[in-house]
């Protein structure tokens, strides 16, 4: 198996100095292509602070970050954009689309920041929504969603560029019972399919959905197993 | 979006009835004759006068003027129908209708074969005419005028209204009634007694369009020339007289109060641009978060910005431009003055706003595109 991310002996630090909190202390991570991890931990348990690291979002203090092979550890604020834009595809709990943009608009997005042709992008937002079930919503706005199909068309937006990674904070978060099963049966469609899924909660009965369970407090990992229970 | 149509649309309407001000002031400084320009002889510096084809001379080498005419003044008695009344014959060419405030009511301006002539022909005032013989329509009649001891006889070759002098005098000359007529000044020299070539030291330029610099820097060399009195410093020249000047001066401060007003405005027009540019970042803080963790650059969402605030203050500008050009219409009939719309002046403002717009927006744009994500993400 292949390592897509490696993170080594990472550190991130607030407030350096006497009341300095460490969102992660010492944290040691490898995830091979095509896996379907869960990190679960309580709020405060540091699993944020890892998921915006994994995401690009944020820098570690100390140690490093190895994405693809690459160092993305000390990156400028663009290079970080255009990482985060070739290898991950956010699923965010509170969805995160834009408002004012129709879905199929908010699929392309990601696409318009590659530099994708327009007639490229809608082809490929196009399939994309096809892919979550929203054919016919394509030229709705977020609010005349319900919640579920919002998550799908944001979804479609994380995998519309094929990104090798999809990250998924807390996905069913806000989401009713109903929509939670479908969103849960997309995502391990896409595992299927052969992407690396990583998906970040607070939730037992979320986590033991995937097949690698990583449990996070205190800034540290406390366990990493296979997931007995993992039905495909 | 308000506050820069509001903005641009006070900017135009100011400027556009600030242009209709100046246009209304200048025909009405056309029309009672403003625009000429008094050429006369130092007399402490020579004793020099203009003959009668001298001034044909001058006359022919100036371009760009309706003509030139001296102006001498006679004071003479006219025994009339209503008793004997005094009498200003003004002696001039025929440009002189130039002058302004001359209106024909009946018959017709001397002309110029009438002054080449020395025909005594003159032209009376409404009152003069009713004066001397009862009645207005006096055209082809004759009188005789009593002036130092000569009396000439005179043949009416027109009648004009009465303007703002004949008033004057009617208010003001009392019991003794003063006339006005008007005649070629040949004429006047000879009935008079005078010397037609040795008693002019001045006269007026009349300027048919407004190339007053142009004729001012020309007439000087040409009277000087004809005159033969160079590098003599002998010939007085004055644009026109002190109501144009002062007027001209009032017309420079209205303008520089205009533009401070208008550069006030597209001033609050772009810090309202900034006001909307920041409230809307401020608004759209999770919207950028999200596009920077889609992989916006900053430079992508600093050029979002930028355009929204340029479409923001363009369309502002054509809706303000429309607004403005409406209610300076509206004031421009209320108030009298002619509505002149320059089209560069339309496409300076919006452009200006538009720019104004963009230098305005660059801080809020900055700001958004230097948002931390994970911040931004955070914001409700």
């Amino acid at each position: 198996m292949k390592k897509l991310v490696e993170i080594k002996d990472v550190c991130k630090i607030y407030n350096p100095g006497e009341n300095e909190v460490r969102a992660l202390n010492h944290v040691t991570l490898t995830i091979g292509e095509g896996e379907f991890v869960a990190i679960i931990g309580q709020s405060g348990s540091g699993k944020s602070t890892l998921m915006n690291m994994l995401g690009c979002l944020d820098t570690p203090t100390s140690g490093k970050y190895f994405l693809h092979g690459q160092d993305v550890s000390h990156m400028t604020d663009d290079e970080q954009s255009d990482v985060r834009n070739r290898e991950i595809g956010f699923i965010f709990q509170g969805f995160n689309l834009i408002p004012s943009l129709t879905a199929l608009e908010n699929v392309e997005l990601p696409l318009i920041y590659r530099g994708v042709s327009k007639k490229e992008r809608e082809r490929l937002a196009n399939s994309a929504l096809n892919s979550v079930g929203l054919e016919k919503r394509k030229t709705h706005k977020p609010n005349e969603m319900s919640g579920g199909q919002q998550q799908r068309v944001a979804i479609a937006r994380a995998i519309a560029q094929a990104p090798p990674i999809l990250l998924a904070d807390e996905p069913t978060g806000n989401l009713d019972t109903a929509s939670t099963k479908e969103i849960i049966r997309i995502i391990k469609r896409l595992y299927h399919e052969g992407r690396t899924v990583i998906i970040i909660t607070h939730d037992p009965g979320i986590a033991k959905q995937a097949k690698r369970i990583i449990t996070i407090s205190d800034g540290m990992i406390q366990s990493d197993i296979i997931n007995p229970d993992y039905k495909e | 979006m308000l506050g820069i149509i509001i903005g641009i649309a006070a900017v135009l309407t100011v400027l556009i009835i600030g242009d209709g001000m100046k246009a209304t002031v200048n025909s009405e400084m056309d029309s009672i004759g403003a625009t000429s320009i008094s050429v006369s002889l130092d007399n402490t510096k020579t004793d020099k006068t203009i003959t009668k084809q001298q001034l044909r001379d001058i006359e022919n080498n100036i371009e760009g003027i309706y003509g030139i005419s001296p102006s001498t003044t006679d004071f003479g008695t006219v025994v009339g129908r209503k008793g004997t009344v005094d009498m200003y014959m003004t002696g001039g060419s025929e440009s002189m209708i130039e002058r302004g405030q001359i209106k024909m009511v009946h018959g017709r301006y001397f002309s110029r074969s009438d002054v080449d002539e020395d025909k005594r022909v003159v032209v009376l005032s409404q009152t003069a005419a009713d004066y001397i013989f009862g009645y207005e329509e006096v055209v082809g009649e004759t009188f005789e005028m009593d002036c130092y001891g000569l009396t000439s006889e005179f043949t009416v070759v027109g009648i004009r209204e009465d303007n703002t002098m004949d008033k004057a005098y009617a208010l003001y000359g009392g019991d003794e009634v003063i006339v006005m007529g008007e005649a070629p000044f040949t004429a006047v020299a000879d009935s008079f007694g005078y010397d037609v070539d040795s008693y002019i030291s001045s006269f007026t330029i009349y300027l048919d369009s407004v190339n007053k610099d142009e004729v001012l820097s020309r007439a000087r060399s040409v009277v000087e020339n004809i005159l033969g009195l160079r590098g003599e410093n002998a010939v007085k020249i004055s644009s026109g007289s002190g109501f144009d000047q002062t007027t001209e001066s009032i017309l420079n401060i209205i303008t520089s109060v205009v533009a401070i007003i208008a550069a006030i405005s597209l001033l609050v027009g772009g810090i309202g641009v900034m006001n909307i540019m920041t409230v809307s970042v401020t608004e759209r803080t999770r919207e950028i978060g999200i596009r920077k963790s889609l992989g916006a650059r900053t430079s992508s969402i600093l050029t979002q910005f930028l355009a929204e605030a340029a479409i923001l203050t363009f369309t502002g500008g054509i809706i303000g431009m429309a607004f403005g050009m409406g209610i300076s219409f509206v004031i421009c009939r209320i108030v009298d003055f002619s509505f002149v719309v320059r089209p560069e002046l339309v496409v300076l403002v919006v452009a200006i706003s538009t720019a104004i717009g963009l230098f305005f927006g660059i801080y809020p744009a900055k700001r958004a595109a230097k948002l931390d994500p994970i911040e931004a993400l955070r914001t409700e």
